[in-house]
């Protein structure tokens, strides 16, 4: 029977399915006797789900747009780094 | 082409004719990302602008020379990684991006058989209207992938928001696929133990 602590170790393997079919197995076993790991298991898809959602922009987008000119520019006025 | 991967042939193609919506696209698309992996290695977040801006450059002066045996993501961010690298020890930074020795930050949650000490609290707040309705949530993610070590970072950006595949990840970041698994798991831990606090 695996641990709680292998459990969570392997959980980013799990929700990724990169987990072979007998290890699977073993872990869902534990998960469905133990709260902890099954909740654990669970934050750790909400936590991926929310890591590939689009994050809030770093830049302003009128900082953006001058960013854009300006490298726009120096192309044109630096055609090449020599 | 790999299977899977779109064909952006047609982009690269606008790209190197100079078409400033094209750049628009792209640059829109992945300048936060580039930013954000090159704070992590530089340590610092006007040098990772600079880095990201002249990462930009280098782009548009090459990407005739883009083969497409990458993604136009993966090549840019190799780019980016090289620069930052370069500038990295060139200002006297060590800066690892492998999963060294460090833990998962779990190791204190567990009794010495292994079972949770203190098991997780339950996510009562987490519902999908709070998820896709709350910037704070988002907010709260990017902060947390802020404040990441330089791999961990790196490799959730490119995984996460980026969606390169992990052969790619590995070959911009010089890892091996194991290493990588192993800061992704670190890095999204980290992540779930942030957002815990917010829960």
């Amino acid at each position: 029977m695996m641990t709680c602590k292998e459990v969570t170790e392997r959980a980013s393997a799990l929700i990724d399915g990169e987990v072979g079919l007998w290890e699977r197995l073993q872990i869902q076993l534990h998960l469905a006797i133990c709260k902890g790991c099954a909740r654990f298991v669970s934050q750790m898809r909400v936590t991926r789900m929310l890591t590939e959602t689009a994050l809030p922009p770093l830049l302003p987008d009128s900082t953006e747009s001058a960013r854009i000119d300006a490298i726009l520019t120096e192309l044109r006025t630096r055609p090449t780094d020599g | 082409m790999p299977e899977g991967r779109p064909d952006e042939t047609d982009l690269v193609r606008r790209l190197a004719s100079g078409e400033r919506a094209a750049f628009e696209q792209v640059y829109r698309q992945h300048n936060a990302s580039l930013i954000r992996v090159a704070a992590g290695i530089v340590g610092s977040r006007a040098v990772a602008e600079e880095m990201a801006q002249d990462t930009w450059v280098a782009v548009l002066r090459n990407i005739s020379g883009f083969e497409g045996r990458s993604s136009l993501a993966g090549w840019i961010f190799t780019i980016l990684v090289n620069r930052a690298r370069s500038r990295a020890r060139r200002d006297g930074r060590m800066v690892p991006l492998d999963a060294g020795t460090s833990d998962d930050g779990l190791s204190g949650a567990f009794d010495g058989h292994g079972h949770w000490a203190t098991p997780p609290d339950l996510w009562e707040e987490v519902t999908p209207e709070r998820i896709l309705a709350g910037r704070d949530v988002i907010s709260h993610v990017a902060a947390a992938i802020d404040g990441l070590p330089a791999g961990q970072r790196a490799v959730l950006i490119l995984r996460a928001q980026e969606g390169l595949d992990a052969a790619e990840v590995c070959a911009i970041l010089d890892l091996t696929e194991g290493n990588m698994r192993v800061l992704l798991h670190r890095a999204r831990t980290a992540v779930r133990a942030a957002l815990a606090q917010l829960m």
